[in-house]
């Protein structure tokens, strides 16, 4: 015998009301994801409209000029690939290190939780106040070569480390305790247990946030026009001290150019650079994989 | 004649302000299995923890008096914790084994402690744990899986391998078989009974059936208080305490 509670008009209103609720929910959302999906699309599609065109080698190899007909993304690129390397080569082992140390052996006291709310703040710092610091202490105090893909990694690390640090703690949160327990009962030490079992664990995740840190410290300009990597540069820097520039930054200082000739290589150039990002997180998404660990 | 080789005397432990084990004096002998056992939070494995000083790693924990291993005080300054992990092995009341082959799970201890020469000593080493864990038929022919990919059962028995496989003095269990079915344990009470001969062995229980089942001797907790210590069968048949009455009557916990 069915309840004749659900065979009243009104239940079956209600049942109604609540199935139509479901459908709109679920066009709302869609639509939302086409909306964005649409901007990135038509984006996209102008870019490759306008650019695809200047994409030859000559642009890939070559370095900027004043004619748009001979200016090439070379110099920016190889800009760029300097500036990450110092990036990277300064915030993951100090991001990573600094996370181990709250993480796993830092004493639960005031002291800890300052420099816990000073990293969160440092994450959310604009860039380029980052930038001002960089001009401030890399060029002013220490005297390193303005322009240079040097300074630039090294403001771009300052930024990245807080992220590492933050995506770094939760890898190492989210490794079970149990895991702890069982290596320091067979009598590992602290470190032997953080660095043969945590670690390892964690490092999946480490990578994803160190990825989404350069992802962004890569298409930074701001902090960079403060230390001077919108000089015109027409060779490209043979080391990380030879004055340059990078791709964000030849992509603005192109946009603005009268000559409309420049209209395709800025294009061309932000088309190198959603390539350079796109490599960047597969090789990130590839290395996670390799590491990660199921059970 | 069995000797003692845990002595805990007029033990406290904190955890911050709250008391969660008071005044516990015990002798823990050699060669048998000793339960604890008690209602929900009555501090069992609390106090087994400070047994290896487990404890160390939660922040706030405390602990006073006196805990001797073989006469030694195991909270001595000149006490390496690490050193004296390896020889009071733990096992938990989950199975926890390396997100790593079954191989690596065992050979992991000694390799920290340099207990193999060479690749045929370690050999030598994980299969003689793997066998007194009652495990090596099983596992013999894919010691290159994971050990996560053993059944809960297994698991256990690969952690025993492991606590053993750095030749520990004493064993402290934790709840072992609170996550498995009955036939895994039953297993894992004939492997604890074929271990006594050479080590102590701590077990912590709900099960009162088990500690009658695999223990020699049995202690009962409540509230943090150690009420009677005893053979397991004067407990079971004959305590002296109301409260134990109780307790294995089945009135409260």
């Amino acid at each position: 015998m069915t309840n004749p509670h659900w065979q009243t008009d009104v239940a079956t209103r209600r049942i109604e009301r609540r199935n139509a609720a479901e459908r709109r929910f679920k066009l709302l959302g869609l639509g939302a994801i086409v909306l964005s999906l649409a901007f990135l699309a038509l984006l996209l599609f102008i870019m490759l409209k306008n650019g695809l065109g200047g994409l030859d080698w000559d642009f890939l190899s070559g370095t900027d000029s004043t004619s748009p007909d001979v200016a090439g993304v070379w110099g920016a690129t190889k800009g760029s690939l300097l500036t990450m390397l110092v990036t990277l080569l300064l915030s993951f082992p100090m991001g990573v290190l600094a996370a181990i140390y709250l993480e796993e052996f830092a004493p639960k006291n005031r002291w800890i939780d300052l420099v816990e709310v000073s990293i969160n703040n440092l994450a959310a710092v604009p860039s380029i106040i980052f930038g001002l610091l960089g001009l401030a202490v890399f060029i002013n105090t220490l005297d390193m070569p303005r322009s240079s893909p040097l300074v630039g990694g090294l403001t771009l690390a300052l930024m990245t480390m807080p992220v590492i640090v933050i995506s770094g703690r939760n890898a190492i949160k989210a490794v079970p305790p149990s895991i702890r327990d069982a290596a320091l009962a067979v009598g590992a030490s602290k470190v032997q247990t953080v660095f043969h079992h945590v670690l390892p664990l964690a490092l999946p995740g480490i990578l994803t946030g160190t990825i989404i840190g350069m992802a962004r410290a890569l298409g930074e300009t701001a902090p960079l026009l403060m230390i001077g990597m919108r000089a015109f540069v027409v060779t490209p820097p043979g080391g990380v001290t030879d004055p340059s520039s990078v791709l964000p930054m030849q992509i603005f200082l192109w946009s603005d150019e009268i000559d409309t000739g420049f209209v395709q290589n800025t294009s061309a150039a932000i088309i190198v650079l959603l390539v350079f990002l796109l490599a960047m997180n597969g090789i990130a998404i590839y290395l996670r994989n390799k590491f990660e660990v199921r059970w | 004649m069995n000797e003692t080789k845990l002595t805990a005397r007029n033990v406290d432990v904190f955890y911050g302000p709250k008391k969660a084990i008071d005044n516990v004096s015990i002798d823990i002998d050699n060669g048998i299995v000793t339960a604890f056992i008690g209602p929900s939070g009555c501090g069992k494995s609390t106090f087994l923890r400070s047994l290896n000083r487990m404890n160390d790693t939660i922040a706030d924990a405390r602990v006073t008096g006196e805990i001797l291993l073989d006469g030694e005080d195991i909270y001595a300054a000149s006490m390496d914790p690490v050193a004296l992990r390896a020889r009071v092995g733990m096992v938990f009341q989950k199975p926890n084994p390396f997100p790593k082959t079954i191989y690596e799970n065992i050979a992991y201890g000694p390799r920290i402690h340099g207990l193999a020469e060479n690749k045929a000593d370690m050999d030598a080493v994980v299969e003689s744990a793997l066998t007194k864990a009652g495990l090596w038929e099983e596992v013999k022919d894919r010691l290159t899986d994971a050990g996560t990919a053993l059944s809960g059962g297994q698991q256990q028995r690969l952690c025993i391998a492991r606590a053993i496989a750095v030749s520990p003095e004493v064993i402290l269990m934790d709840e072992p078989c609170s996550a498995l079915d009955p036939i895994a344990t039953a297993k894992i009470e004939e492997l604890i009974d074929e271990l006594k001969e050479n080590y102590a062995i701590v077990i912590v229980t709900h099960s009162m059936q088990q500690a009658a089942r695999v223990s020699q001797r049995t202690a009962f907790f409540h509230l943090g208080n150690l009420v009677e210590y005893g053979e397991t069968s004067d407990i079971f048949t004959n305590p002296r305490e109301e409260k134990t009455k109780d307790y294995i009557t089945g009135r409260y916990g």
